[in-house]
């Protein structure tokens, strides 16, 4: 039965294809055109200064007008933007019983019209944020609020989502159940919109959840046993995190009575230490789904055996809306109202500075970790995904700077939303050039590959771009990114307490191991020999490629003109928050990146990158052996995890009999129990 | 004028539907449609009754028109009709269920005496729900008591008579201990009328304070074993997990907590909130809640059959409800009173679906669930929109309850009842998600053999569905309930006679 399906469903798709000879191919292009299009308009009409108004249009009334200024007022558009991929999954899935072709095409499409939908919110987005609500649901009605922070994050997972689904239709050619990794994949994108979009907590921790059971699906896609193992870990981790941010949810209404995102910093004052508590049940929450150390553990597993589209969108966004996460709590909650402070050593600040502290030291821990762990592997996708857990200690760090330094963050939160979204364009495009390697080769393990740009020329250029990128070389996105960090944990140890500049010394560190790994990783797929069984190998497969080289078009483009995303988003999002406005002018607006400092800085660690990988490979550093009891998962969480377990089985198995057999003796001891009490109260 | 009547009129609609139920060949054509049709014309006066009480307000009820003292009395506020809108639907959709599924229980000539019983189990439900009488009270549970024994125990099996035996022991204990509180409580007030009873309660308190102590313990601990509260639960696992599905879906769906609202009816109706915040029994209710809550999935981790373990999650949950009620602030009723709905519906779709599966393929043990999503997707699906409810993800219903708890339990400054909830949520997800996970992503070699997808019957794929959907809707709209339960409140927290 389930081979004449098969074969119902390929007569299908050649019957499609005869129609309309490569429609998938076709529309993609057609696709990715309009999005170009899209973005250079929108680059142009923002230089222009057409932005923050409905478009001016010389005629008023036209119909060009009108439309114009219906888009610029249509309010429930988050609604409508959550709504299209949640509802286009099943639908998806549905076609996809009868045609692959169709069905890619349609998530290709629909991924496409979401992401045009949050184009269109940007007008009313530059005007002051777009703000809707629903009420009644949930108890509390839902809020939506999308300022320029939720938007430039949107756009970005857009951007991501949109290049996943063209690179999706080849690379699942070699999967099966594909109907469900889309049907979850879209789930998954509407719940990130959700939790990008939302204006309080509680709208925020609903679709934090959806989107966790719904990326679940997608980690345990393959059902081997080591995903189901990943997965396991995955989702037990995930539903422990989403506890710890219900009670600190509990905690911050119980106190304050709002969940919204407001500046609460003169509320939380009041309280007194459970506020600590709490602050700490938020960091444990979205850290867990950041990847923060120590409850980094999931990703590791998570990461690598996911399917390369899921891993992309996964080291691309989802971990990033645990950084959102905290990022949001930090210029909200922990800030005080601007009428309320006095400048930068308003005792207001006090509890952003601790929090602050404390996230900028679990940065620095969770990147050199990361870093040290990355150049331990020898497996691609497992690499990557220690790179993501580094790259995440630099953004949390930045939080950390943010909120640190209080009234004069703005530095460290331009470096941690610039690293945001550098990083979701250069993972992802590393994860889809291993997608690729392992799509023909069917071997993740990077010391028994070699010299496959002579197979696989583009996705090597491609590869470089990105790794151009992630390790900050400049006229390059990450510089960009990097370079802001920098300040900002300067900034730290110059404003601040002087241990940080060890905190500055360990940042400069892990950029050089950053280096040596990714050279490593380079090195070790592309060039060299090539190895006899892969001489055969099949090229480069259009559509993939497409996909990778818009986002390194992004790439190159962000590095080159790096003022735009600074000057129309980055800024005037640090303007509405409290920070010093003249800090803001004088350091962050027209900002020198090319400076001979900075360059310098980064030749020097190049330099020390190269010259650590060499004497990795001469003296064997990168394949040192661990102690097992150092392995927090074997050492900590599984025990504890089967601890739960293993008591449960025990207790039940001893007690339960001697329960039930003694049933009466029980009721009577429980009354004389409660007589007792009572009476004794007299 | 007519509307004054409905209460009588439901219950004398499926008391003498009951009645007459035998009467009918289970093979004739009327059946099936006499059963369905009773529940739905009842349902329909419910809603009735609920939305003339919506409007006016509430109302008393006096049997025979004698006096409130002297005769029988009912007391409808907004919260009783909709629970008992609650029941009767809920036992509808059980009810379609079983049409199909009781039939490999018993034989087919019996099943007239099962649906007797369970019309008569609902007219004591709903008897138990609206009086306002404390020995009436005692005479609907006597008959609930009975009736709830008989739906185990007419499957002739072994376990099944044993299990009912034990649960019509205990119960009796249970029943009896009550009617001693009862009797002990008129002895001092010389009511027995909970309207009149709590007029007097309070000069009554001053004069014989330990009568009433010990009164209190005796009802308490009754309705503690009825209830099935950890440890006095011990009739629940065998009793629930040897019944026929739709008995077990009815027995720990709405019966347990039929008794946690007579809990809460005599302790702030009738005793009165000054007296129990004075001796401060609430907070032994919210140690009793918090033990039942950690142990019942304690216990339920351990299980390895899938009807023992959703019997012990219910002990689990009744300790939620109890939580509520402990805590004694508004906010606590609210979220006391919001969960035994909420939990009654997730409950049933969790027994209904175990009872799909163990109908069409006859697994009832949780580690052979591999590979059941393919075979039975709506099933499982229904079991994981309810599982994820227990768990506590925001969209179902549960979710709303812990919501509503810990708000209560910051209010009263023990943000410790908060920490106990979350554990609990977690070890759910331990014994919830290994089931759900093994139905949907895991291969079972049983797949070769499987020719036709989800073959159970329409009757009892159609409660499933439906109950799904009401856990999301209740879950999305939770004000839907809560409104209702805040407009009822005064009648809890001050009991105007």
């Amino acid at each position: 039965m389930k081979k004449k399906m098969k074969k119902a469903k390929q007569k299908f798709d050649q019957l499609i294809l005869k129609i309309f000879p490569d429609i998938f191919c076709v529309n993609c292009v057609l696709v990715f055109v309009i999005y170009l299009m899209i973005i250079l308009l929108v680059g142009i009409a923002t230089t222009i200064g057409l932005g923050g108004g409905p478009l001016s249009l010389s005629n008023p009334d036209s119909f060009l007008s009108k439309i114009g200024s219906f888009i610029s007022s249509f309010e429930a558009l988050p609604l409508i933007i959550i709504l299209l991929p949640i509802l286009g999954g099943p639908l998806e899935a549905i076609i996809g019983k009868k045609s692959s072709i169709l069905r890619d095409t349609l998530v290709v499409n629909t991924t496409f019209i979401t992401f045009i939908l949050i184009v269109l919110m940007y007008p009313q987005v530059m005007r002051g944020g777009l703000s809707f609500s629903l009420p009644g649901v949930l108890g509390f009605g839902l809020n939506f609020n999308v300022d320029i922070l939720s938007y430039i994050l949107a756009i970005t997972s857009g951007i991501l989502w949109l290049f996943v689904s063209i690179y999706a239709h080849d690379y699942m050619d070699h999967e099966k159940h594909q109907n469900r990794f889309f049907l979850w994949k879209s789930i998954t994108f509407g719940g990130v919109l959700g939790t990008l979009m939302a204006g309080d907590l509680f709208t925020m921790f609903l679709f934090f959840e959806i989107m966790t059971f719904s990326s679940y699906v997608l980690v345990a896609h393959n059902q081997s046993n080591e995903s189901m193992l990943a997965g396991n870990s995955y989702i037990f981790i995930g539903v422990v995190g989403g506890l710890s941010i219900l009670l600190g949810m509990l905690m911050l209404y119980a106190y304050t009575g709002t969940l919204e995102f407001v500046p609460l910093a003169s509320q939380l004052a009041a309280i007194g230490w459970p506020k600590y508590i709490m602050v700490g049940l938020f960091v444990i929450g979205f850290g867990i789904k950041a990847g923060m150390l120590p409850l980094h553990i999931w990703l590791p597993k998570a990461h690598p055996v996911a399917p390369t589209p899921a891993s992309a969108l996964l080291s691309g966004i989802l971990i990033k809306i645990g950084a959102y996460g905290l990022l949001r709590l930090t210029i909200s909650v922990f800030m005080p109202n601007p009428q309320e402070i006095t400048g930068f050593l308003d005792p207001l600040w006090d509890v952003s500075r601790n929090l602050g502290v404390m996230i900028i030291w679990a940065g620095i821990i969770t990147m050199a970790v990361g870093a040290f762990l990355a150049l331990q592997q020898c497996e691609m996708k497992k690499l990557l995904a220690y790179s993501s857990i580094s790259q995440i200690g630099y953004i949390i760090m930045g939080v950390g700077v943010t909120a640190y330094l209080g009234y004069m963050g703005a530095m460290g939160y331009a470096g941690t939303l610039y690293h945001i979204i550098n990083h979701a364009f250069f993972k992802s495009l590393l994860f889809m050039v291993a997608g690729v390697v392992f799509y023909q080769t069917n071997e993740l393990n990077m010391f028994k590959l070699g010299g496959l740009w002579k197979k696989l020329p583009l996705t090597a250029l491609l590869c470089l771009i990105a790794i151009m990128g992630i390790i900050g070389m400049p006229l390059f996105n990450g510089f960009i990114s990097k370079s802001l960090l920098h300040h900002g944990i300067v900034e730290a140890y110059e404003y601040g307490h002087a241990s940080f500049k060890y905190a500055e010394l360990i940042f400069r560190i892990v950029s050089i191991g950053t280096v040596a790994y990714y050279m490593k990783f380079f090195i070790s797929v592309f060039l060299g020999e090539l190895p006899e069984k892969f001489k055969n190998i099949g090229g480069e497969k259009g559509m993939m490629d497409l996909a990778m080289g818009g986002l390194a078009l992004l790439i190159i483009a962000i590095g080159h003109v790096p003022h735009f995303l600074m000057d129309r988003f980055i800024i005037p999002s640090a303007r509405a928050l409290t920070y010093d406005p003249a800090f803001i002018k004088k350091y962050l607006v027209d900002i020198e990146f090319f400076t001979y400092s900075e360059i310098s800085g980064m030749f020097w660690i190049f330099v020390f990158g190269i010259l650590l990988y060499i004497a990795g490979t001469r003296f064997k550093l990168f394949q040192l052996t661990f102690y097992e009891c150092l392995d927090i998962d074997k050492g900590l969480y599984k025990p504890m995890y089967n601890g739960v377990v293993s008591i449960s089985r025990k207790f039940t198995e001893k007690f339960e009999d001697k329960i039930i057999n003694n049933d009466v003796v029980i009721y009577s001891a429980i009354l004389m129990v409660i007589m007792f009490f009572l009476l004794w109260f007299t | 004028m007519i509307s004054n009547h409905l209460p009588v009129y439901i219950l004398i609609l499926l008391l003498i539907s009951a009645v007459t139920t035998p009467a009918i060949k289970p093979s004739s054509k009327k059946f099936r449609p006499k059963l369905v049709g009773t529940l739905t014309i009842a349902s329909l006066l419910a809603l009735t009754m609920f939305i003339v009480v919506w409007t006016n307000g509430p109302f008393y009820y006096n049997f025979g028109n004698w006096d409130s003292v002297i005769g029988i009395e009912f007391f409808v506020d907004e919260y009783t009709s909709l629970f008992v809108l609650a029941v009767l639907l809920i036992s509808l959709l059980i009810i379609i269920f079983s049409l199909e599924d009781i039939l490999h229980d018993i034989p087919k000539e019996k099943t007239p005496h099962y649906y007797t019983l369970m019309l008569l189990m609902v007219f004591s439900m709903l008897g138990m729900i609206m009086t306002n009488d404390l020995f009436n009270l005692y005479v609907f549970m006597e008959i609930l008591s009975l009736t709830s024994c008989g739906v185990i125990s007419i499957k002739r099996n072994k376990a099944n008579i044993m299990a009912s035996f034990k649960y019509l022991m205990l119960g009796t204990i249970g029943s009896v201990s009550i009617l001693l509180g009862i009797a002990m409580l008129y002895m001092v007030t010389g009511h027995l009328n909970m309207g009149a009873t709590s007029q007097t309660i309070s000069s009554v308190w001053q004069m014989y304070p330990r009568n009433i102590l010990i009164s209190l313990s005796f009802i308490l601990t009754g309705l503690g074993l009825k209830a099935a509260i950890f440890p006095l639960h011990v009739w629940l696992p065998d009793a629930h997990s040897a019944a026929p599905t739709p008995s077990s879906a009815i027995l720990s769906g709405i019966v347990i907590k039929i008794y946690a609202f007579s809990m809460i009816k005599i302790l702030f109706r009738v005793i009165g909130i000054d007296i129990i915040k004075a001796i401060s029994i609430n907070e032994y209710l919210t140690y009793f809640a918090v033990i039942s809550i950690v142990m019942g999935s304690v216990f339920a981790i351990g299980q390895k059959d899938i009807k023992r373990l959703l019997a012990y999650s219910s002990v689990s949950q009744i300790g939620y409800v109890f939580l509520g009620i402990g805590i004694a602030t508004e906010m606590g009723l609210v979220a006391g009173m919001y969960h035994i709905i909420a939990h009654a519906m997730m409950k049933s779709t969790l027994f209904l679906s175990a009872g799909a599966v163990i109908y069409r393929t006859g697994i009832r043990k949780v580690n052979e669930f591999d590979g059941l999503g393919y075979e039975l997707p709506l099933t499982l699906g229904a079991f994981s929109i309810a599982a994820l409810g227990m768990i506590g993800i925001p969209g179902v219903n549960g979710f709303m309850s812990k919501w509503y708890l810990g708000l209560a339990a910051f209010e009263i400054g023990k943000p410790i009842f908060i920490i106990f909830i979350l554990i609990s949520s977690f070890l759910n997800a331990v014994y919830f998600l290994p089931i759900v996970i093994s139905a949907f992503l895991k291969e079972s070699n049983r797949r070769e053999q499987i020719m036709i997808r989800d073959d159970i019957p329409f009757t009892m794929k159609a409660p499933l569905v439906v109950l799904g959907a009401a856990c999301i809707v209740t879950g999305l709209f939770p004000n839907i309930i809560v409104n209702v339960i805040q407009r009822a409140l005064p009648t809890f927290m001050t009991f105007v006679f």
